[in-house]
Parts: structure tokens; C-alpha cells; sequence
């Protein structure tokens, strides 16, 4: 009898997970998967969303919100939890139940799972401008415009970064970390070869000399002057520096110069090969804290990981310990201190039960109250204030000479990638042909005029 | 009350059969076998129908017996149509169809078809595919078959040898390709190692195996080198299964090893090697791991000298969510695959008969 009694119960909920499976709705997921281990959460949950649809403003009333947030790398990024933490806090009805999609395809990720009518987001991380450009167009998030208007946000506080992310007029997304590139260097390389140091105002050929000057090719003991990520955006993006130019333009022919002084560099010996990082899968933080590399240009996020992985003894500090950065080096004539970009925002789902609660919490990590979170870890806030600055550059483990301190002061912030209707597209077919001019496989004319034809033609669609 | 429902019931029977017996006696008349056959199905109906007024059962026997036959087929059969049937007819339709996944599907007729001509990455991925599977196909039914024919002899430490041969086939892809990549690394690599200091190539003409056109030889070979243990084990099975008797007849009329091959076990192998020539085109046509992994490096883009179908197909649905234009790459690689089979069949047909 036990034995029957047992049995029908697992077909039943064998049957209740399968119809939870197809079902596809949240609500019948709801229902199968979490109602047997969590019973509790969900019920809080569903019994939220309803209220949340018939009494607009629950905040008001003070009743208990659970928000479903996407983001990437729980485990290693310190801040999520700090965010989450400090506005619960501070908003005792709110729940932020956090979901981490991983990093490596995070956008794709969101994509899909955004798809169709199905979701149970109510904010989602935006981590690169293709993707926001895939979930604007998709429909799968709010235009932020109504909300900003009413709490009277100044966007002049984000330096610019939004208007490089506005679609046909409105915006769809808040930043809350921005992250610029600076060019990091090792102190003891330079000392041990008896070369100065890259300052925070040098062009693109006196940081040509400087690196060739600190380059060892002796075998056994080689030092590399530079030192670039197989991103596309590290020797590419160069050439949008000046402001004249964007990836969007459709022609391409201002990449030139940087390919070859890249290409020139490594045929010498000065960096590392291309496509001996392709095919070894060397990330560039393993790069530089091998000590072998003199400069590398990289993001502003690889200064808290260097902070933090120097001070767990995860990083050698006899090689990498002793760095500085300096500002991006900058072509002839343009203002010191232009650089490239990247900002993380956050966005609203229009699938979204509770639409305002969710705003409560852009509106608070991308304000100051965010802000001072985010610098807390060492990372970059979207607004960038003075105190913010001597937050970071007063952390421990970070250089202590001026210059580095200086290297903060960004003059023009230049998005890695603007947004424009097409731009996932343009993005995919310009780190292809970026390959195959770094791999040889074509020259940099080639390459370039492969880009101007492959380019247009999507512009033309 | 019954009493009249019997009444009823039994007229009816009557009736029935009397129809029956007339259908009988114009079948034993009929001359054209068409309207024979037909005529035979209705009897048969005509059974069925009287037999379930006599028994008074809601569902006749042979109901009941399909019912049971189906409800072993559905629980395969519904898990099949959900996740498979109706995702490959909603593939189809969409090669017809824009559609980024949230938006209102709107029609686009022939429009993706039209879009392939211009398309450098697809015109890329479909010589990259071709070529592969024109370089995989060959070399591996050979290489499997030789290795077959060698570890069917007596030789001294068969066993380890099938196995060592075997290996690659059960060894994870991840972690082979980057063995590979140590091996080939363009200026670490052992093999470049040696081409430098024993062939003496000079530095700069040392072969790039993961970029370039060396990129399409370098995923042959791995392939090869990876499955042929597999289609080693089914030539086996084959040459095990020819009787001995067939190279007896062959050694006593004087016939040479040569002789023994082409005679005797090539024809034997016939079906075999249809099977083989089949599954590996088939599984050549889908490469995209081998790819991805050998020359998609840290973030995984792909060149035009090493871009595949399938991966394109990825890219353009995932990536771009042009769900639509994917599905009609995905239509030219079915296609593609169909039309390869089905020659392969017809050679293997026209074999048979002769």
C-alpha cells in the first residue's frame, strides 16, 4: 500500500515537472518546479506580482516586492552582492533575487531567454551596446524616457555616454558602471631597462619608440614592450580616438595606420603574436602578471582585479606587483586623455510586473547612492566625481605615484561600440575581418576594403 | 424496454449482413483488381461493424488493440513531436518568413534566398564546408579501412592497437583540440619545432596551422584522426562477417593479396561502406565543434578561410536574431545533405542489381 501510495506521488510530480517543462508560461512554472522546494518564495512571489498589477505604487503602501535581476559572475564580482545588499537595506520591502547567466555568452543568454512572452526578469544587466541594440529592437525592454522626465534625472551626469546609447530619441537603459582603457605598465621592466616611464601625455609614436626601447628579444629573458588583447577593440579602436571618426562610418581606411604599427611591433618582436593568443587562449590578465610585458592597454575593470588578485598572493608580486597606469597614447593633435569606453547599464523587461519598483532600483544603482557602492570595490560608477576619483586611487594597492592618480581624468569618452539600428551585424563582421587581417590571411588593405564593402552593404539594408 | 433495443439490435444485424453477403457475392464477379481491393477492405469494415453490435461493447476488439499500440508509441512519439517535428516544420516555414523572435512574424517570401547570392559569409562557409567534406569523406573511409584490414590479422598486440585507435573517438573534444594546439602552437608546437630545427624552414615561413588556408587541412586531419577508429570498428564488424571460405577458393585458383581485395573483400564490404560513406558525409556536412575549437580561439568568431555552415547558421539566428535568413542557410545545408544521400542511394541501388 506505502509502495503504491509512493508511486503515484512520483508519476505525479514527474508528470506536474513535464508540464512544467512544456508549459512555458512562467506562472506554470511557477507552479511545478518551485512549489515543492520553495514553496515559500513562490507563493510571496506570485502574491507580489498580483498586488503589484492592482495597486500601482505597492511602495507606497510599503508591501513586500521580489525583483528578478540578470546578471553575470556572482561568484567573482563583488559588487552584485554589495548592490543588492545596500538597497535592501535601504528598501526593506524589496526583495532582489538575483539570476547569473555567466559571462562568456551573457548577452546571448539574456536574448533568448527574453524571447517570446515567457520571462520572469524585471531588470536585466546590459553588458555590451550589440546586445542592448538586439533587446531594444526585440521590444523586450522599456523606454526609460517617462521615468526620467518625472524624477528629473540629469543624464549630463553620465559625461555623454548616454546620447551614444539613444535610440530614435529614447533611452532604454541607465549606466551604472563605466569603464574606460588606460594603458598599464610595469615599473620594474622599465627600471630594469633603464628606459623612463610612459607619462599621461604621449603620442602614438613616441609610445611606438617607448615600447620598442623597453622590447627584449633575447631568448629565455624576453621582455615585451606591448602587449594586446585579441579583442578588436585593442588595436582597432585606436583610430576612433580622434572623434572624427566611428565604427559606424562605413569606411574604414583611418584603422590603417594602427594595424600597421601593431603588425609592424609584432613582426619585430615587440608584442606577442597574434595567433599564437589565438590559438593558446592567453587572457590578458595571465599576460601581464606573467611579467614579461612592459605596457598594455586594457580596461580600467583589470585595475581592481589587479588590486585584489596582488593582494590574495594570486599574483606574483616580485613580477607584476610594482604597475602604474598611464592615459591612452593619442594621435597628433588630439586632446590627452581621450579614450575608449564601455559602460554596463541597466534596463527594465516591458514583461515586467512591477514596472516602478524596478525603476526605484535603476534610478538608485545608477545615482550616487550606486555610485559609492560601486567605488567601494574599486570599480568605476557611471558618475565619475571627484570624491568618487579619490576613493578609487586612495584604495590600497593602488600605484601611489601622481601620474597614475591623473590617469583618471578622462577628457573624452568615446563608447567602444555607439549604438545604430544594425550595429550587432556590423560588430560580428568587423571582429571577423579584424582576424583575418591580425592572422595574415589578408593584408590590411584587404581586410579594410572587405570591411567598407561588408559594411555598406548592411548599411544599405 | 431492453427488449426493444435487443429488437432494434437485431435488425440491423440482419440488415448488415445481408449487405455483407451481397458484397461477397459482387466481389467473387469483380474482374479489376483495384475495385477487388477496395471491396475486400469493406467487408472486412462490415465484420467489425457487426461484430461490435453482437458483443455491445463501447470499443471493438481491434479499437482497443490500436489503442494499446498507440499509447506505447506516445509517450516517445509526443516528446518527438514537441521537440523535434514540429521545430524542423517550423524551420521550414520560417526560411520564408522574418522573424527576430519577439516581434510580429512578418512575410518575406523568397527575400532570404535572394540575400544568400550577395553574402560573402555564407559563400565562404558553403566552399569552407565543401571542402572539408570533400577532403573528410575520402580520407577517412580509407584510413578506417586500412586500419581495419591491418588489426584483422594476426598481428602480435591486436588488442592494444584497436584500442589505441579507438581512443581518440571516446577522448572529449575540448580536451583534444588542445593537445592539438600545443602540438601545432604556430611558434611553441613540437611539429613546428621540428620543421625549424630539422627541415630547416625559416621562422617566418613556419606553416600558421590555425589561421589562413592551412585552417581547413589542420581540421581534416583532426577529424580524420579523431573518427576513423569509429568507422575502424564498423569495417571490422564487416570483415569479420565475410566467410573464410571465399579467400580459400581465392589462394588455391593462385589469386595474389591484391588480387584477394579487390575481388573478394571490396564487393563484401559493398554494403558496408555505403553505411560509412553516408554517416560521414552526413556528420562532415554538420562540422561545427571542430571548427569553433580549432580556429575560434578566446571568443569563439570565425574567419572566412575557417567559417562553417552550421556555425554561420548559429551566428545569424543567436547573434544577429535573424531567425529567418538563418533558416534559409539552414534549408541550403539540408538541401545539400539530401541530394548527396540520395545519389549515394541510388549508386547503392544500381550496385545491388547488378
Amino acid at each position: 500500500m506505502k509502495k503504491k501510495v509512493l508511486s503515484i506521488l512520483l508519476t505525479a510530480a514527474m508528470a506536474a515537472t513535464l508540464l512544467a517543462g512544456c508549459g512555458g508560461t512562467e506562472e506554470a512554472a511557477n507552479a511545478g518546479t518551485e512549489a515543492a522546494s520553495d514553496a515559500q518564495t513562490a507563493t510571496t512571489q506570485e502574491a507580489a506580482s498580483e498586488q503589484g498589477t492592482e495597486t500601482a505604487p505597492a511602495e507606497a503602501a510599503g508591501e513586500a516586492v521580489t525583483l528578478k535581476w540578470a546578471i553575470w559572475d556572482q561568484e567573482t564580482t563583488a559588487y552584485w552582492s554589495d548592490l543588492k545588499e545596500a538597497y535592501e537595506a535601504s528598501h526593506p520591502n524589496v526583495t532582489i533575487e538575483m539570476v547569473d547567466l555567466g559571462s562568456t555568452d551573457y548577452m546571448t543568454v539574456l536574448a533568448t531567454e527574453l524571447s517570446g512572452t515567457g520571462t520572469d526578469f524585471d531588470l536585466v544587466t546590459i553588458k555590451d551596446v550589440p546586445g542592448y541594440a538586439t533587446l531594444v529592437q526585440k521590444g523586450s525592454i522599456l523606454a526609460l524616457d517617462d521615468y526620467i522626465a518625472a524624477d528629473g534625472i540629469d543624464l549630463t551626469q553620465f559625461a555623454g555616454t548616454t546620447d551614444q546609447v539613444t535610440v530614435d530619441g529614447s533611452l532604454y537603459e541607465l549606466p551604472f558602471r563605466n569603464d574606460f582603457w588606460v594603458l598599464f605598465y610595469n615599473k620594474d621592466l622599465f627600471d630594469a631597462a633603464g628606459v623612463d616611464y610612459p607619462t599621461n601625455d604621449m603620442t602614438f609614436e613616441e609610445y611606438d619608440a617607448l615600447a620598442r626601447a623597453v622590447t627584449d628579444t633575447t631568448f629565455g629573458s624576453q621582455v615585451y614592450g606591448a602587449h594586446y588583447h585579441t579583442w578588436r577593440s585593442a588595436v582597432q579602436l585606436f583610430g576612433v580616438l580622434d572623434g572624427e571618426h566611428t565604427i559606424l562610418d562605413g569606411e574604414y581606411s583611418f584603422f590603417k595606420p594602427y594595424y600597421e604599427m601593431v603588425l609592424n611591433q609584432e613582426a619585430d618582436g615587440v608584442c606577442r603574436k597574434y595567433t599564437d593568443l589565438k590559438t593558446e587562449g592567453l587572457h590578458y590578465s595571465a599576460a601581464f602578471s606573467g611579467g614579461d610585458v612592459a605596457m598594455m592597454n586594457q580596461g580600467s575593470w583589470f585595475i581592481s582585479t589587479l588590486i585584489t588578485n596582488l593582494a590574495s598572493g594570486e599574483y606574483d608580486a616580485d613580477l607584476c606587483g610594482n604597475w602604474g597606469i598611464v592615459k591612452y597614447p593619442h594621435a597628433e593633435g588630439v586632446e590627452p586623455g581621450s579614450t575608449l569606453g564601455t559602460i554596463t547599464g541597466i534596463s527594465i523587461t516591458t514583461a515586467s510586473d512591477n514596472p516602478d519598483e524596478a525603476w526605484e532600483f535603476v534610478k538608485w544603482v545608477s545615482g550616487e547612492e550606486g555610485a559609492a557602492v560601486m567605488a567601494s570595490s574599486g570599480n568605476f560608477p557611471a558618475i565619475m566625481t571627484d570624491e568618487i576619483r579619490d576613493a578609487i586611487s586612495g584604495m590600497e594597492g593602488f600605484p601611489t605615484d601622481e601620474a597614475s592618480k591623473e590617469a583618471l581624468n578622462v577628457s573624452n569618452l568615446y563608447l567602444e561600440v555607439p549604438y545604430a539600428p544594425n550595429v550587432s551585424e556590423i560588430n560580428s563582421l568587423l571582429d571577423s575581418y579584424h582576424g583575418s587581417i591580425m592572422t595574415g590571411e589578408m593584408t590590411i588593405d584587404e581586410g579594410i576594403a572587405a570591411m567598407n564593402d561588408g559594411v555598406s552593404q548592411i548599411l544599405a539594408q | 424496454m431492453p427488449k426493444v433495443d435487443e429488437i432494434q439490435k437485431a435488425e440491423k444485424i440482419s440488415s448488415l449482413q445481408g449487405e455483407l453477403t451481397q458484397l461477397i457475392a459482387a466481389v467473387r464477379t469483380e474482374s479489376d483488381e483495384k475495385k477487388k481491393r477496395k471491396m475486400i477492405v469493406k467487408i472486412g469494415e462490415y465484420n467489425r461493424r457487426i461484430d461490435k453490435l453482437k458483443s455491445g461493447r463501447l470499443l471493438s476488439r481491434e479499437t482497443k488493440r490500436d489503442i494499446v499500440a498507440y499509447s506505447f508509441i506516445a509517450p516517445n512519439f509526443i516528446g518527438f513531436c514537441v521537440f523535434t517535428l514540429i521545430p524542423i516544420v517550423f524551420a521550414f516555414a520560417l526560411a520564408f518568413l522574418e522573424w527576430d523572435g519577439s516581434n510580429p512574424i512578418k512575410w518575406a517570401g523568397l527575400d532570404n534566398f535572394a540575400r544568400l547570392g550577395n553574402d560573402i559569409f555564407f559563400k565562404a562557409a558553403l566552399k569552407n564546408t565543401i571542402i572539408y567534406c570533400i577532403g573528410t569523406v575520402p580520407l577517412t573511409m580509407v584510413a578506417s579501412l586500412a586500419l581495419a584490414i591491418v588489426l584483422n590479422q594476426k598481428v602480435v598486440g591486436r588488442g592494444i592497437f584497436r584500442t589505441l585507435s579507438f581512443f581518440p573517438y571516446v577522448a572529449s573534444l575540448v580536451a583534444i583540440t588542445a593537445v592539438w594546439k600545443m602540438l601545432f602552437h604556430p611558434s611553441k608546437g613540437p611539429i613546428n619545432n621540428i620543421l625549424y630545427t630539422v627541415f630547416h624552414v625559416a621562422q617566418e615561413d613556419l606553416p600558421q596551422w590555425f589561421s589562413g588556408g592551412l585552417v581547413l587541412l589542420s581540421m581534416i586531419l583532426f577529424s580524420v584522426w579523431k573518427y576513423m577508429g569509429y568507422y575502424m570498428v564498423i569495417y571490422l564488424a564487416g570483415l569479420q562477417g565475410i566467410s573464410s571460405e571465399l579467400y580459400e577458393a581465392a589462394s588455391l585458383d593462385g589469386a595474389n593479396t591484391w588480387q584477394k581485395f579487390r575481388y573478394i573483400t571490396w564487393p563484401q564490404l559493398s554494403s558496408t561502406t555505403f553505411f560509412v560513406v553516408v554517416m560521414l558525409t552526413i556528420n562532415c556536412f554538420k562540422v561545427y565543434d571542430i571548427a569553433i575549437m580549432l580556429a575560434g580561439g578566446g571568443s569563439g568568431e570565425l574567419t572566412t578561410s575557417a567559417t562553417v555552415l552550421v556555425y554561420y547558421i548559429y551566428q545569424k539566428a543567436f547573434i544577429d536574431w535573424d531567425l529567418g535568413y538563418s533558416s534559409a542557410v539552414a534549408m541550403v545545408l539540408f538541401v545539400m545533405v539530401l541530394l548527396v544521400t540520395i545519389i549515394q542511394f541510388r549508386g547503392q541501388a544500381r550496385k545491388e542489381r547488378a
